[in-house]
């Protein structure tokens, strides 16, 4: 493995880590901050954490189903 | 000085640009978009009118809603001249610099005729961008391109001579959706700001045109159509509804997109969604958040597309399969690059978030549930694909084994210039609003606001994040995604063949026919001259041939 490819990976577990406590922190942050939405729904605890979370899983699944059915080759217009 | 339309001028200074030395060209159109720039300063009202064959052509029309279009447009310009300062090649500064003058004399026309003119501008000048590229599928992809402008400018000037005897007159102003007038260039609009369906030219176009050209691109078309919009048909409800779809489909298609100038194409469409709903809204509030939302848009986009512009001028490719590892080599441009990405993603403190907030604010303050929740849906989509996406596989991912250079200076200056600009609308959201179109007392930044923000996003990320890590993330594949550009470029042609032997077939079994038929009464013609009739004793069998063709005559004489 390379240098670069090693310093990518190391950088990546810190990234994920740094988010991982991040996402706690605004997750406990929830009980010491009056947070309301623009809507009622939103006002719900941790609304926008599960809904960025699961929004952006359903976005990437229908991305997957969406290739089987939208994917051609490179040169598919040539 | 003032009355001239601003962008008149930069169109007439396009025409010296080929002919001047390179870096003193650079600097003669820096001058020509300060010049034009002047006009901005006319105050609101009509400055400039002329009448052709007993019409009022009004040029120069200038308000609350053409003032904050026009400072953004010319602050496009300057920074697309600095960004292209290293191309030696005349032709996209000749271009660009026309393109952009017919936008912004496009958004200061009075009537629709004007518009027409500067609408249909835009289209034959930003054409050169893609044809720069001299590749034959760029040559193709601007063919097309220019086919779809041109046909949405033919809907603009039939819509407008509609509504001329509809409404008795010219001026572009409200126009209330429901006549055939208003319906065509309702569509003309419809085709420049990408709607769903209408959408392909735009992800089919900007990523075959130049380095240069793509970023030039990025900042004008679309946004003049949201002008146009905003100008038109604000408070149209099927605006909403549209934007919504805007918002989101892209999106999906983002995700799968291996040439990241075309993901970024994708995201561009995905904006233009927000500013769509906000202007079908049409409430004080939501013209101001569409207005906030495009001057945003056009400085952060503009930075994306520089960065992965940047990245292909050294590398030579923005596919996603072909590139990582950056950071290291371009660490500048990397964090242009995140600048940009955090803007779009509409973190707290970048531009995207007080832009956006005002969007969102108008859209829950009308009850629109379902829409607040597609636009919240596709921001996390937003942030994916181009927060994410772009900066991740360019800069990180993976060891691609490239080692280029830092972009050049000139780049990395205009790539500065924009990232002050999205970092100081994000911080100074209060200034920021003063240039929008109408009075706004609102203040984004609270705590509420604030947290629910970087929940949202931290989340996305930390979905990408799992995601990623157990390899559920779709690998990035070199591929065409077929989008809606596929309908003319596939669909049409293949019912079109068929039909077209299908009614050859008929023309030519048609003629034969007609042809036998011919040939078969001048033969019978011939042998009556050939037997004439003896006498009137003797009816031969030429005298019945002769009756039977005047009885056939006189036949068909009668049917028709």
């Amino acid at each position: 493995m390379s240098n670069l490819n090693r310093n990518l990976r190391k950088m990546g577990n810190y990234a994920s880590l740094f988010l991982v406590f991040i996402g706690i922190f605004l997750i406990i942050s929830e009980f010491f901050v009056h947070r309301h939405g623009e809507i009622k729904l939103e006002d719900f605890p941790i609304f926008p954490v599960i809904y960025g979370f699961s929004a952006s899983i359903f976005i990437v699944v229908v991305g997957i189903v969406l290739r089987r059915i939208l994917m051609r080759g490179e040169d598919y217009y040539d | 000085m003032t009355d001239i339309t601003p962008g008149l001028l930069m169109i007439a200074a396009s025409g010296f640009v080929p002919y001047l030395p390179h870096h003193f060209r650079q600097i003669f159109i820096l001058i020509a978009i300060t010049l034009s720039s002047v006009s901005l300063a006319a105050g609101d009202g009509v400055h400039w009118m002329i009448n052709v064959l007993g019409q009022e052509l009004i040029l120069h029309n200038a308000d609350n809603l053409t003032l904050p279009f026009g400072i953004i447009f010319h602050i496009a310009a300057a920074l697309n001249v600095i960004y292209g300062w290293h191309e030696r090649r005349p032709i996209e500064h000749t271009a660009g610099l026309a393109y952009a003058g017919a936008a912004i004399a496009a958004v200061h026309a009075g009537d629709l005729i004007t518009l027409f003119i500067w609408w249909e501008a835009t289209a034959i000048t930003s054409v050169f961008l893609i044809l720069a590229s001299g590749t034959e599928r760029a040559n193709k992809a601007a063919m097309r391109y220019l086919l779809v402008q041109v046909a949405s400018g033919v809907l603009l000037l039939a819509g407008a001579c509609l509504y001329w005897r509809e409404a008795g007159s010219l001026t572009f102003n409200f126009m209330e959706l429901g006549s055939l007038g208003t319906w065509l260039i309702f569509m003309a609009f419809g085709i420049k700001a990408a709607f769903p369906l209408l959408n392909g030219w735009l992800q089919d176009s900007y990523p075959e045109a130049t380095i240069i050209g793509t970023v030039m691109l990025s900042s004008f078309t679309t946004k003049l159509a949201i002008y146009a919009f905003a100008r038109g048909f604000a408070g149209t409800e099927y605006l909403i509804w549209i934007g919504a779809a805007m918002t989101a489909f892209p999106v999906f298609f983002a995700v799968i997109e291996n040439d990241l100038r075309r993901v970024l194409a994708y995201s561009l469409n995905n904006q233009l969604g927000f500013m769509i709903v906000a202007i079908g809204i049409g409430t004080e509030l939501a013209i101001n958040g569409a207005v906030a939302h495009a001057f945003a848009h056009i400085i952060y986009k503009a930075l994306l597309f520089m960065s992965i512009g940047s990245v292909m001028y050294r590398v030579g490719t923005a596919n996603a399969t072909e590139l990582g590892g950056l950071y290291k080599s371009m660490p500048l441009t990397m964090i242009f690059c995140i600048i940009g990405a955090m803007s779009i993603s509409a973190f707290p403190m970048f531009s995207g978030f007080t832009a956006k907030a005002v969007i969102m604010k108008a859209v829950g303050y009308e009850g629109l549930t379902y829409v607040y929740l597609i636009l919240l849906a596709a921001s996390a989509g937003v942030l994916h694909h181009s927060g994410i996406k772009i900066p991740y596989f360019t800069f990180f991912s993976h060891d691609s084994g490239l080692r280029p250079k830092e972009a050049p200076i000139n780049m990395l200056i205009a790539m500065a210039i924009a990232s002050i600009f999205c970092i100081g609308i994000g911080v100074m959201p209060t200034t920021f609003y003063q240039i929008l179109p109408y009075n706004l007392d609102y203040q984004p930044y609270d705590a509420s606001h604030i947290i629910g923000q970087f929940q949202l996003v931290i989340f996305a990320m930390l979905a990408f994040t799992f995601l990623m890590r157990f390899g559920f993330y779709p690998p990035e594949i070199a591929s065409t995604v077929l989008n809606s550009d596929w309908l003319y470029r596939k669909l049409m042609p293949r019912i079109g063949k068929p039909f077209l032997t299908i009614s050859n077939k008929i023309v030519v079994g048609a003629n034969k026919a007609l042809t036998s038929i011919a040939m078969h009464i001048i033969a019978l013609f011939l042998y009556i001259f050939k037997h004439p009739v003896a006498g009137p004793v003797a009816p031969g069998p030429a005298t019945i041939a002769l009756l039977t063709l005047l009885m056939s005559v006189l036949l068909l004489v009668n049917i028709f």
